[in-house]
């Protein structure tokens, strides 16, 4: 199980290998530019669905970037609840 | 790690260390690590060692000003050291080619004066390398 | 080093091998973690992969020649490293002239081959 960091817009070379390594076991986090791909109806937002894998956004980062609420399927999380992912999840993987 | 130790949350106690690639100064890597250190330590978790590789040695610099109405993040990653004891290490070879040096190294390389706050140290990659056999998690923090 | 226990590292390549500083400070790393002796492991994906182009002139330039660097590995006992089997495709990469023995891997193969390390280092 890996916790994917995803800091990298969704036209980014970031984003696209992420999403090669991303397993349905996984949790992906978006943080920084990566959070655009918690916009609704957005291709990025459709891709990250299909993966399987628990979603998650910062909302301070989300806020920053003028998302008021994530797509559906995406969990708003404080940076608390980040290391507790942290905790639970043995390995992390900083995609930017 | 300790048998029976557990964090604010009920997790067991995690040793951490922090890898950080972002400047300060662009991106959001070294906000969010930093904020991420603050909020591991407020749940009972401990940070063996932050290490600063690459433009993020540039989060150790003592000459950066900033907009008053702005947030240094570097101020952050101080605090972390000031409050909590934890270690700030700058990779040594990207730290010389951002210009961060500490008096040992300013004097060595003939430079006027140190530009790394005194919280940061410098030293090799062999201290990465530790934080990785020393630590239950290694976070990454880039961009 | 102390006498923790070793914990296996993978450092994953992400990056081309001079468009930024970080496939250089990826090396660096991984040379590192192999020169203390701890157990570290090679991934190159995406526009990684072309840290193993073969023939890579940096003198001209004034630069540390990356694919020079990957091809001294096994004298830090690392003889194989793992490669992004669709970017050696999408970027036409022949890896029986990398710098390095190099095995192609699938994405279901990379994501197995993650849970087997205790740190990932994206760089």
């Amino acid at each position: 199980m890996v916790l994917h960091t995803l800091n990298a817009a969704p036209s980014s070379a970031a984003f696209r290998d992420c999403l090669k390594l991303v397993a349905p076991d996984d949790a992906v986090v978006l943080l920084g530019d990566g959070v655009y791909a918690a916009l609704e109806g957005t291709a990025a937002c459709d891709e990250l669905r299909a993966a399987a894998a628990a979603l998650f956004v910062l909302r301070a980062d989300a806020q920053l970037a003028g998302i008021e609420s994530p797509a559906d399927g995406f969990g708003l999380i404080d940076m608390d609840d980040l290391v507790a992912l942290t905790e639970r999840f043995e390995r992390q993987l900083a995609w930017y | 790690m300790p048998a029976g130790v557990f964090c604010l949350g009920g997790a067991p106690l995690v040793i951490y260390s922090l890898l950080v690639l972002s400047s300060p100064v662009s991106g959001h890597g070294s906000r969010t690590g930093a904020a991420f250190a603050h909020s591991a330590i407020a749940r009972g978790h401990s940070i063996h060692r932050v290490f600063f590789l690459d433009a993020g040695t540039l989060n150790g610099s003592h000459n950066s000003i900033l907009p008053q109405d702005e947030t240094d993040p570097a101020a952050s990653w101080e605090a972390l050291h000031r409050e909590h004891g934890v270690e700030l290490v700058l990779c040594i070879s990207s730290a010389l080619r951002y210009g961060m040096l500490d008096a040992t190294e300013a004097a060595r390389h003939d430079r006027s004066n140190a530009t790394i706050n005194p919280a940061f140290s410098v030293s090799g990659l062999g201290q990465l390398v530790d934080a990785c056999a020393h630590s239950d998690r290694l976070i990454t923090f880039g961009g | 080093m102390g006498e923790a226990a070793k914990k296996p590292v993978l450092v994953v390549m992400r990056h081309s091998p001079y468009g930024s500083s970080l496939a250089k400070a990826a090396v660096d790393v991984a040379l590192a973690a192999a020169a203390f002796e701890q157990a570290v492991d090679l991934l190159f994906i995406g526009e990684g992969v072309l840290q193993l182009l073969p023939g890579q002139e940096s003198h001209k330039l004034g630069k540390k020649n990356i694919g020079r660097q990957l091809a001294s590995l096994p004298l830090y006992d690392i003889e194989l490293v793992y490669v992004d089997a669709e970017a050696a495709l999408r970027y036409q990469l022949d890896i029986a002239s990398s710098p390095v023995n190099a095995q192609l891997l699938g994405p279901q193969e990379m994501r197995q081959l993650m849970v087997g390390y205790d740190h990932l280092l994206g760089l």
